[in-house]
């Protein structure tokens, strides 16, 4: 972004005010290309206005392992995020409907999943079975947080050891994947709900498009592992407009919250 | 295959050779024999004991090391193999099936990624990098097992999960997470043992489990080394440091409390004598069976879910 309020959109190279980007959650007006939305706006699309009461937002990473540049890392995406780690939580309503809530924001260390992410997406869950409320959990990840080693391996066992006790009752699991979700991520609670929607053109998948390149030397085909890819594969059940996603959301609480 | 630091151990145990050759019957030798013998145990017992971390990584990865095949066809006197997802296909990368252990008798469902025994079956088997396929026969096989009170041995030794397009066509992610789940939830006694490679999300699919033993040279990390290196320290070439750094080692992992317990491998590690290396994980595997047997279901499910949901380190903030 620029002094004069422009940006210029990655995908048609069509000149946006910054203004509009803003008010139309980071999409783009001319293309409609899904730019990377921050967590507390997607909260502020998501919930009704004033509703979002944040959890467990003093905990923070440790350095289980003393990793050369862990600290620095972390300290740098505090700084330039405002948030702790790379997961808010809480609860908030969505159409007047008390949901828990879980928001990643790729920007604080590629949205990875470390013990922090872990913990909170764990006791979301937990909160939604104690108080019974349906479950939201919104990724933007590229996986796993090398940093913290073996750690943040064991946070897909935990959230999905968390998982299969909500899933025991009858309240919903809706997971949104959004640009980019990746690795540990889609390989644990992401892919583990009731109803999978993802955003337009999303990239979603287990390994990236570049590793897979250069470990099996395979071309891709267009459209490799956008969220319409994984529609058509059958790995997503709708693709929805990100400014149609909280009317979307009312909609399928409706029938089963 | 000889690794870099098995040379000098490689190299007096020539010299020992050629001079039993030129000695022949003659005791004229003999000395010189004994003497290189005595520097050759100490070499060994110099070298194995202070391998550092990415050697251990060398010596998991080695392609003499007794594998899933070597530990099925010694520890169990009947495997009854059960193939396929019903779906699409069957991964040769996994196998699994019914098995009588001959230690203990214990009847199990007895399952693990298949690195091979030569080129032809190594391929086949895509070094033991599974497809969605394989995890998802995995999952009908860890149910199965439930149904039928059999408790779930799992040999772990993966470099990871296979990172292809017909994987990702197959939701490979989709495959892995259906596992954890389905370990977290299965009412039977689950043992894991990582024999070799515990490579991230393709390994994990394998071992949530009541009890996670390590042989001493085999591995469990996130990441592999190599790639690590390149993401974080942007050098594919501090793999060492990488392998360091991420505490992957079995005693590391012991020390953390993420596994229950290294199994101790024979001086050299299991290349050098898989019998004795099998044997360990076949002791292991009766007496662990033997302590969980009466376990009552609920309980089982119960202390996974703790010991699962306990693991991670983060300062404590308001909890409101």
């Amino acid at each position: 972004m620029d002094d004069a309020g422009f940006t210029k959109c990655e995908r048609c190279g069509q000149p946006i005010y910054e203004k509009d980007l803003l008010t139309r959650f980071n999409v783009c007006p001319h293309c409609e290309f899904h730019f990377p939305l921050p967590a507390p706006e997607r909260i502020r699309l998501l919930t009704d206005s004033g509703s979002f009461e944040e959890r467990d937002r003093g905990m923070t990473a440790g350095d289980p392992l003393g990793f050369e540049g862990y600290e620095e890392r972390l300290s740098r995406a505090r700084m330039n995020t405002g948030l702790s780690d790379a997961v808010v939580s809480g609860v908030g309503k969505i159409g007047g409907r008390p949901v828990a809530l879980a928001v990643m924001d790729f920007r604080f260390i590629g949205g990875s999943m470390g013990s922090v992410v872990g913990e909170r997406v764990a006791r979301t869950i937990e909160l939604a079975s104690a108080e019974g409320l349906p479950l939201v959990a919104v990724s933007a990840s590229g996986g796993a947080r090398m940093y913290e080693g073996v750690y943040s391996l064991m946070q897909l066992a935990k959230t999905s050891v968390a998982l299969t006790r909500y899933i025991e009752g009858s309240l919903p699991y809706v997971s949104v994947l959004t640009d980019p979700t990746f690795g540990g991520v889609t390989a644990s609670f992401a892919t583990a709900a009731d109803v999978i929607i993802a955003e337009p053109g999303a990239r979603i998948g287990f390994a990236g498009a570049r590793v897979i390149e250069q470990t099996t030397r395979e071309r891709l085909p267009e459209g490799f592992q956008t969220a319409e890819f994984q529609r058509d594969h059958g790995m997503v059940d709708r693709i929805v407009h990100r400014l149609a996603l909280k009317g979307d959301l009312e909609r399928l609480l409706g029938f089963v919250a | 295959m000889i690794l870099e630091f098995e040379r000098p151990i490689r190299e007096l145990e020539e010299r020992i050779a050629e001079l039993h050759r030129l000695a022949g019957p003659s005791a004229g030798l003999q000395a010189e024999i004994s003497r290189l013998e005595g520097a050759l145990d100490t070499a060994k017992r110099r070298i194995y004991a202070n391998l550092s971390p990415y050697q251990r990584v060398q010596v998991a990865r080695h392609p003499d090391r007794p594998n899933f095949r070597a530990y099925r066809d010694v520890l169990s006197d009947d495997f009854y193999e059960l193939s396929g997802d019903r779906f699409f296909g069957d991964d040769p990368a996994v196998r699994g099936g019914l098995a009588r252990l001959k230690r203990g008798g214990h009847n199990v469902v007895l399952l693990g990624h298949d690195k091979g025994g030569d080129t032809r079956s190594r391929v086949k088997g895509n070094f033991g990098m599974a497809h969605p396929e394989g995890y998802r026969k995995v999952k009908r096989l860890y149910e199965l097992a439930g149904r039928f009170g059999l408790p779930i041995v799992v040999l772990v030794d993966t470099p990871g999960a296979f990172a292809g397009r017909g994987g990702e066509e197959r939701g490979q992610a989709w495959a892995i997470s259906a596992d954890l789940m389905a370990l977290a939830r299965a009412p039977v006694p689950v043992i894991s043992i990582i024999i070799g490679e515990g490579g991230s999300g393709g390994a994990l699919a394998m071992c949530v489990a009541d009890y996670v033993g390590m042989l001493e040279n085999s591995y469990l990390s996130v990441i592999a080394p190599e790639a690590c290196a390149s993401i974080i320290f942007r050098d594919p070439g501090r793999a060492a440091e990488a392998a360091e750094a991420l505490k992957l080692t079995a005693r590391d992992l012991k020390q953390h409390g993420i596994v229950d317990e290294v199994l101790p491998e024979p001086l050299g590690g299991a290349h050098k004598e898989p019998e004795t290396a099998i044997r360990e994980v076949g002791d292991a595997l009766d007496r662990v069976i033997s302590g969980l047997s009466e376990a009552d279901p609920g309980a089982l499910i119960e202390a996974r879910h703790e010991r699962y949901r306990r693991i991670g380190t983060h300062a404590a903030g308001d909890t409101g």
